[in-house]
């Protein structure tokens, strides 16, 4: 407290921190012009009618119809399937990755990280390639007798979760790979001399330990899947239609922009719902973790 | 002022005061093949007829266009080609001149294609075709065996839209082709088509939402029967795919031409839309694209020649078992019915 103390020193402190500020000040305008505009634009147009007058009838309509819900139900299976998937594909590969040398990890990591740098576009269509009915999985499974008829691999629920699953396991593995690195390594060696099996030093060591970037990767998964559109839209066959597709059919089908921006705000909200939950859960588990610290 | 100027104003003076003699209409086209096509076939040979001089402007979004030049008074254009369901939209939003039926021939028009406001010119249809490996020389005749998932136990493929597809509904589900709208056009109608499409959903694997995956997907036989746009199954056909089509029962959509509200040259517009549109000159059309055209006439006299038939959709070995898209009906009830389509899509 003795900094404070110095008022010199604190002058100090607070003319950097006022430059700091000054210094985010660009791109604070421009997020302000490309995200907070044409929000506040959509939250407009979310309260006019077709006929130019305000009222809350894109809300009624939108909020009563069983379609929103089902497009609503439909993004919340995508979102916590993608998630369930890649927390079950994602930690045991942080796991050896984060075990292995350095070097090997790294060139390891390389390939994990490969298709983020592919267009989403080029990589849907390339599950197209691999899972339609005379592609490439099916025509190995056929050819070798393994199953009879080609399975139904895309154009429905299945497709679009692998589709949104390989899009998001990189996503995904970056901050549980970097909690899981950032263990100190005696850690995971007393307990072994403890006598704790692997599997005991994965449950009451690594994983707590690495929590903190499971949660990360989870908001992350969950916040980009709500989303998706790309996916869905080439790989669900029609079929699969959560609210991204909703809205662009309430603009092609319908030209209707009312409907739609209410739509995308009942996206933004869920998200904003969802990360709200995350974020509480996390402080809660903190909390609980320092109750038992302290116990 | 020196001397030079001084003469050029002069001529200018002079050759404002002196009268037009040729009479000019502006039309606009989307350009391109298609709009090159109704150049040469359509309004140049009629415009030399008439001793018109035409503007041609292009515009990709005709209705937009339109809009734009009515609503802001400045009208350009005299003739505007658009889609029969935007001639209807642009109708309903009083953007259109009725069309003058004392110049052009009503009896060109037959009686399920007819608007006041826009005059059908040609036409595409929403067919059925099939994977010729799959189903070889016999595959269903009719919309109602395409129903008929026993005999037919093939995946399906179908457009991820109401429009074209209650109409085929109603067919397979034993409508005549003259009484599909006054069924529609009851509210136990509209179900009755939804509920027929919610019976071969299980068999179908595909519902598209492009033309091009449309094509794609007869392609790859990912699907062996499917609903598409004559256009895409012709590409597929003459690429040398396993692929067949037939325009029998087939939805037919058909383009228009109408005259903006306020035309500065509206009589000579509907002169020129009524010679532009002589059966020889829209049967001249199909030289440059099979869009067939929509005046019966023109398939008489062999203007059309005998192996181009099977690619146009208003060829008369079809008439009878098609359906005009009903422009006007989808205006009002169209989001009533994709409402009720996409609601039994999520079921």
């Amino acid at each position: 407290m003795s900094v404070a103390a110095d008022p010199a020193l604190a002058a100090d402190g607070r003319r950097e921190r006022r430059f700091f500020l000054s210094l985010s000040l660009p791109a604070l305008f421009i997020v302000g012009l490309a995200a907070i505009l044409p929000l506040l634009w959509i939250v407009r147009q979310s309260f006019l009618t077709t006929a130019g007058q305000y009222s809350v009838g894109n809300y009624e309509k939108v909020l009563s119809s069983g379609l929103t819900w089902s497009a609503l139900a439909t993004t919340l299976e995508l979102s916590l399937g993608t998630l369930v998937v890649c927390i079950i594909l994602g930690i045991p590969l942080a796991l050896a990755l984060a075990s292995t040398r350095p070097r090997v990890a790294n060139v390891l990591m390389a390939f994990v990280m490969l298709p983020l740098w592919t267009s989403i576009l080029v990589r849907t269509y390339g599950w197209l390639v691999l899972l339609r009915r005379d592609g490439l999985i099916n025509a190995a499974l056929t050819g070798s007798g393994l199953t009879a008829e080609p399975l139904p691999l895309v154009y429905n629920f299945t497709g679009t979760l692998i589709g949104m699953v390989h899009y998001m396991l990189p996503l995904f593995l970056l901050p549980v790979y970097a909690a899981m690195r950032d263990i100190d390594t005696n850690l995971t060696r007393a307990a072994a001399s403890m006598g704790a099996t692997l599997g005991q030093v994965i449950r009451t060591v690594i994983l707590p330990l690495s929590a903190g970037g499971i949660f990360s990767g989870s908001i992350l998964v969950f916040i980009y899947t709500i989303g998706f559109f790309i996916t869905p839209a080439v790989l669900g066959g029609g079929k699969v239609n959560p609210l991204s597709i909703r809205i662009e059919r309430t603009l092609s089908t319908f030209q209707d922009w009312g409907s739609a921006s209410v739509l995308g705000i009942l996206l933004l909200v869920l998200m904003a719902l969802i990360a709200v939950m995350f974020l509480t859960a996390r402080r809660l588990m903190a909390h609980n973790k320092m109750g038992a610290a302290h116990a | 002022m020196s001397w030079l100027p001084r003469i050029s104003l002069a001529v200018i003076a002079v050759s404002a005061a002196l009268p037009v003699y040729a009479q000019t209409v502006t039309i606009t086209t989307a350009g391109g093949d298609y709009g090159n096509a109704i150049k040469e076939a359509m309004w140049a040979p009629a415009a030399k007829e008439l001793g018109y001089e035409v503007r041609e402007e292009t515009q990709s979004d005709g209705l937009a266009a339109l809009k734009m030049q009515v609503t802001s008074g400045a009208v350009t254009t005299d003739i505007i080609h658009l889609s029969s369901p935007e001639g209807a939209q642009a109708a309903a939003q009083s953007l259109l001149e009725p069309l003058d039926y004392k110049i052009i021939d009503p009896k060109s028009v037959p009686a399920g294609a007819k608007s006041d406001y826009c005059y059908p010119f040609d036409s595409y249809g929403t067919v059925m075709s099939w994977n010729t490996k799959a189903l070889g020389d016999n595959p269903p005749k009719s919309w109602a065996e395409f129903w008929d998932v026993a005999k037919f136990p093939n995946r399906r493929a179908l457009r991820a839209n109401a429009q074209d597809l209650i109409e085929i509904a109603l067919l397979s589900d034993g409508v005549a082709p003259a009484d599909v709208y006054s069924v529609l056009s009851t509210p136990e109608g509209l179900q009755r088509a939804i509920k027929r499409i919610e019976a071969i959903k299980p068999n179908v694997s595909v519902w598209w939402t492009s033309g091009a995956q449309s094509a794609q997907l007869l392609k790859d036989g990912e699907a062996d029967l499917v609903v598409t746009w004559n256009g895409r199954a012709q590409t597929v056909k003459a690429d040398g795919g396993a692929v067949d089509y037939t325009f029998k029962g087939s939805v037919i959509g058909t383009d228009c031409l109408g005259v903006p509200k306020g035309a500065q040259n509206k009589d000579a517009a509907m002169k020129l839309i009524a010679a532009m549109t002589q059966p020889a000159r829209v049967a001249k059309l199909t030289d440059f694209i099979a869009y067939g055209p929509v005046n019966p006439a023109a398939y008489e006299g062999g203007l059309i020649p005998k192996d181009r038939l099977k690619t146009l959709a208003t060829a008369p070995e079809n008439a009878g078992t098609s359906v005009f898209s009903n422009a006007d009906w989808w205006l009002k009830n169209g989001e009533a019915a994709q409402k009720a389509f996409d609601e039994m899509i999520s079921r």
